[in-house]
């Protein structure tokens, strides 16, 4: 028990002093039991502040500080490095928070000076309990994993790696390029988006420093901050990469030609049951589509798989397995990306009666000359070029039916859209757009959509509630909110703009990983404004469009972000971790694993005994101090270290 | 046999006779009693715009009866359905509305408890009667009619406080008449509105809305139109020639009640049905053959 507490009082400015009397404050803290010196100024956390703390500390021998000041999370860190610099233990110090608790929260000065009091005492009650902690040290595992390969995980993985740190770029689908290699032209620039992008897949994959793991997913992960082990499955391609030569002659002579749906198409078009995405695929190999191919559905093909005949390099392997293979890093990061919307959702817009009503990301693939239609638009009904086409915006976005949330790519993609078909398609095509608000608010893109509202387009404010059928157009009636009146528009074909959603399989990601998703289902961040690319878990963290919808360009920002975040930890050869984490009293407790049930980042295991018994143990390097398991227990024997019963209780026999 | 109160309104009653004929002639078929109940009122939907208040009362007086004789409620006509349903909703989510409410209906001795469910027609048909035990009842199916079906709005309408189908492909309708045979087909104007409801402030408007929709039907080649309320069936068989008149088209649409077509494809006779009182080209078609 130490006996030589200085109490400090804030004054933040006038946050505290208005609400708070300090100076009785002070004068009270002075008659406490244990406490040697209490002093006041105005702004705590200054030098002036910390040097008058640094010299209390020294000129009256103190064992323990109490600061009365804002909320811990926001100067706890801080303090405990000038208590450390006045030479005590960085956890004899305790935070009475008199701002967010206190003045903030009330008007009547009197009270307010009761309450604060009430919530000194109560802290000095704990500080003079308090134990020195030290910090342990973790030694960390150079290496980095990033999950997914679109434009996110390529640029954090050769950050990372330029960097000098080893990086393992795990990606689910054969190829590098995610999302961004299936559009045409990116705005506001007009830039070719795979010209762009593929340098930086080449880049990603010809990297001493990146180990590319294509067509592989995380099945599991163990271990904290600094030292996971990451369980990884390759997918058994069916084609021997060391051999392939990425002709493409398989695809020619496969059997299943023109009859299997391109995923990477968006449907639009129709692939071999061997394929390579697309020609600019990285790497550069083909793959055998177990749903699809007849060896791997039926067990044969005809007389014989025309594909190994076709394959001069002898690379088609039907035997292959799928692997397994664990590697070990010290931080992750989650690149996963987004789906979109499947608009069939909104029946009333006819995406399932039509096949002329399409996305906007089937229409990226119609202009692309790459996509099914070598660049030609056609309206899929009749093969013909379309007279008319038409727009509709936020198709299940800013929508409290389907996602409340803006997609903030959909105004920009119909605008670029729009710009590119008048180029491809002439001046005489009628083009349509009708829409709830423009949304161009990134650098260019207002003076994009300037240059579009100068060309012949049909700009409609409102909504559209359906889109008829007849025997040979689509029909809408669109009430246009600027000119008050009630349009009819016969068009061709629809383009619908759908929402960004979270990826289908992203509940499961997130249980593999134990960070946790919104309310909307993207990935949460530790907090939105001051750690937008961190996770709730130390050492895990998240980019682009699994976080939330968003473009390219704010895309490959966060994922240099998060890169740079994830180097902090892996240019440390040893971490430091927190001493506030919790710990068990093996002879009070009875092995019920209630602690286990609770604890959200599995760091307790149960351990058993030669003789039979068996009791909780944690382990220290995983344990985040939420503190769960401790009020869990039913015999009081998980503790947390600087949050134990007995220095807890004092506090509140003070307050109660 | 399971027994509902039958909450006739006040459309069907006074001019949709058609209607209640046909399902007090099936309903019993199809293993349903319908009990009457002599004291209920309006049930407060055509004031609502009028006073809230009293809307709400009249609807939770109509419930409150039926909870008295521990029945639950089924209302042919959707708008009183709705109504109804509305005034539940508030009454079972708002004690401090429902208290208000009791305190005027204890003049009569009624209390509003919440007990008892309000069924639609299509919630009749299609959850309590099911579709099973209509196929089982069919002895003439009608083969080879190609059917335009009408929803209307209070059917499926507002979404929120949950009605009898999808509010924007409903397709409940649909099933039932596969199943006695029909050829539903989609036509892109199936969701438009009757435009009865606008019938007292802009007449010729009302009839506008209806001519250009049975015009639609019309053109796409449909043998035969089916609705299942009171309001629509006023406009699309009633008021058909003029509304007609309104469109330039001459209309020769047969509008029947879901009710009517079910009940002929049980082989029941055209005149216990109510069939000569709809006022459309019923006869046009010879739907479920001579009288026997």
């Amino acid at each position: 028990m130490s006996n030589k507490i200085g109490v400090f009082v804030c004054h933040c400015g006038i946050n505290i002093s208005q609400t708070v009397d300090v100076k009785k404050l002070v004068d009270y803290a002075k008659i406490l039991d244990g406490v040697a010196v209490s002093k006041d100024y105005k702004y705590m956390c200054s030098d002036v502040g910390a040097n008058l703390i640094k010299d209390s500390i020294k000129k009256h021998k103190l064992e323990g500080v109490v600061i009365a000041c804002c909320s811990p999370r926001m100067h706890e860190h801080t303090f405990r490095g000038v208590v450390e610099d006045g030479g005590i233990n960085a956890f004899n110090l305790e935070i009475a928070n008199i701002r967010e608790q206190c003045s903030w929260a009330h008007t009547d000065k009197q009270r307010a000076t009761e309450k604060a009091k009430a919530l000194v005492r109560s802290a000095v009650a704990k500080a003079k309990l308090l134990e020195p902690l030290e910090k342990s040290k973790i030694k960390v595992t150079p290496k980095a994993l990033v999950i997914g390969g679109g434009i996110a995980g390529i640029q954090s993985a050769l950050d990372l790696a330029e960097e000098g740190h080893k990086v393992y770029l795990v990606e689910k689908s054969p190829t590098l390029g995610g999302r961004m290699a299936q559009l045409d032209k990116t705005f506001p620039t007009l830039d070719c988006s795979g010209c762009i992008l593929t340098p930086k897949m080449m880049e990603a994959a010809n990297h001493p420093n990146i180990e590319l793991l294509t067509y592989s997913e995380v099945v599991g992960i163990e271990g904290s901050i600094g030292n996971y082990t990451v369980k990884i499955k390759k997918k058994a391609r069916f084609v021997d990469l060391d051999k392939c030569t990425g002709c493409g002659d398989c695809a020619d002579a496969c059997r299943m030609k023109g009859h299997v749906p391109s995923d990477f198409d968006e449907n639009m078009g129709k692939r071999s049951a061997i394929y390579m995405p697309f020609p600019q695929a990285v790497p550069l190999k083909c793959t055998v589509d177990p749903n699809y191919c007849l060896m791997l559905t039926k067990g044969k093909c005809g007389t014989g798989p025309l594909c190994v005949q076709a394959c001069q390099a002898g690379a088609i392997d039907f035997k292959q397995k799928d692997e397994e293979l664990q590697v070990k890093v010290g931080a992750i990061i989650v690149t996963t990306g987004y789906d979109l919307m499947d608009p069939e959702s909104v029946y009333e817009l006819g995406y399932s009666k039509s096949a002329d009503v399409i996305t906007s990301l089937q229409m990226e693939r119609l202009i692309n000359s790459s996509g099914p239609t070598a660049g030609e638009i056609l309206r899929p009904s009749t093969g013909e070029k379309p007279k008319s086409l038409t727009y509709i915006l936020c198709v299940g976005s800013r929508d409290e039916t389907e996602n409340p949330w803006c997609c903030r790519i959909g105004c920009m993609s119909a605008l670029k859209q729009m710009y590119l078909l008048k180029e491809k398609l002439g001046d005489d095509i009628e083009l349509n757009i009708c829409y709830i608000d423009i949304r161009s608010f990134g650098k260019g893109y207002e003076e994009f959509y300037r240059k579009i509202r100068g060309i012949n387009i049909n700009f409609f404010h409102g909504k559209p509630s359906e889109v008829r059928l007849t025997n040979d157009y689509l029909s809408i009636d669109i009430f246009d909110k600027t000119t008050n009146k009630l349009f009819e528009i016969k068009t061709d074909m629809v383009v619908l703009v759908p929402a960004l959603v979270p990826r289908a399989d992203s509940d499961e990601i997130t249980k593999i990983l134990r960070i946790s998703r919104g309310t909307d289902g993207f990935l949460l961040e530790a907090h939105p404004k001051l750690k937008p690319v961190d996770t709730a878990t130390n050492g895990i963290f998240i980019a682009g469009c699994c976080q939330a919808p968003k473009d390219i360009q704010d895309t490959v920002a966060q994922a240099s972000a998060a890169a740079a975040r994830a180097a902090n930890i892996l240019s440390k050869k040893e971490l430091e971790a927190e001493p506030q984490v919790s710990y068990v009293d093996e002879d009070l407790c009875s092995g019920c694993g209630t602690c286990i049930m609770v604890c959200p980042y599995s760091a307790i295991e149960l351990l058993k005994e030669k003789d039979g018994k068996s009791h909780a143990k944690v382990n220290e390097a995983l344990c985040m101090g939420c503190g769960a398991c401790v009020a869990a227990c039913p015999s009081g024997a998980m503790q947390q270290r600087g949050f134990k019963d007995k220095q807890l209780m004092p506090m509140i026999d003070e307050t109660v | 046999m399971k027994k509902f109160a039958l909450y006739p309104g006040c459309v069907m009653p006074t001019e949709q006779y058609a209607y209640e004929m046909s399902i007090r002639e099936i309903l019993p078929k199809l293993d349903v009693e319908l009990v009457d109940i002599k004291d209920f009122s309006c049930c407060g939907e055509p004031i609502k715009s009028v006073n809230q208040m009293l809307t709400l009362t009249l609807s939770a007086r109509n419930i409150a009866i039926a909870e008295k004789e521990n029945l639950d409620i089924f209302a042919p006509c959707p708008m009183c359905h709705l109504a109804l349903s509305e005034a539940k909703r508030v009454l079972d989510t708002e004690p401090e509305m429902k208290q208000r409410v009791n305190e005027k209906l204890a003049d009569e001795g009624l209390k509003y408890n919440g007990s008892s469910n309000l069924l639609s027609i299509l919630d009749l048909l299609y959850n309590v009667v099911g579709i099973e035990k209509i196929k089982k009842a069919v002895k003439k199916p009608l083969e080879n009619v190609k059917t335009a079906t009408h929803y209307g709005c209070h059917l499926i309408r507002p979404s929120e406080i949950g009605r009898s189908d999808d509010s924007e492909n409903p397709q409940k309708i649909e099933e039932i008449l596969k199943i006695i045979g029909m050829k539903p087909a989609y036509y892109s104007e199936k969701l438009d509105c009757c435009g009865g409801l606008l019938t007292a402030n802009l007449p010729e408007s009302a009839l506008a809305k209806t001519g250009q929709k049975l015009q639609r039907v019309q053109e796409q080649g449909f043998d035969c139109f089916v609705d299942t309320c009171p309001w629509c069936h006023r406009q699309y068989d009633s008021k058909q020639t003029k509304a007609g008149e309104t469109v330039a088209a001459k209309l020769e649409m047969p509008v029947y009640y879901l009710t009517q077509v079910i009940g002929l494809s049980m082989g029941i006779s055209s005149d216990k049905l109510g069939l000569d009182l709809n006022l459309s080209p019923v006869d046009k078609l010879s739907l479920g053959g001579k009288e026997t």
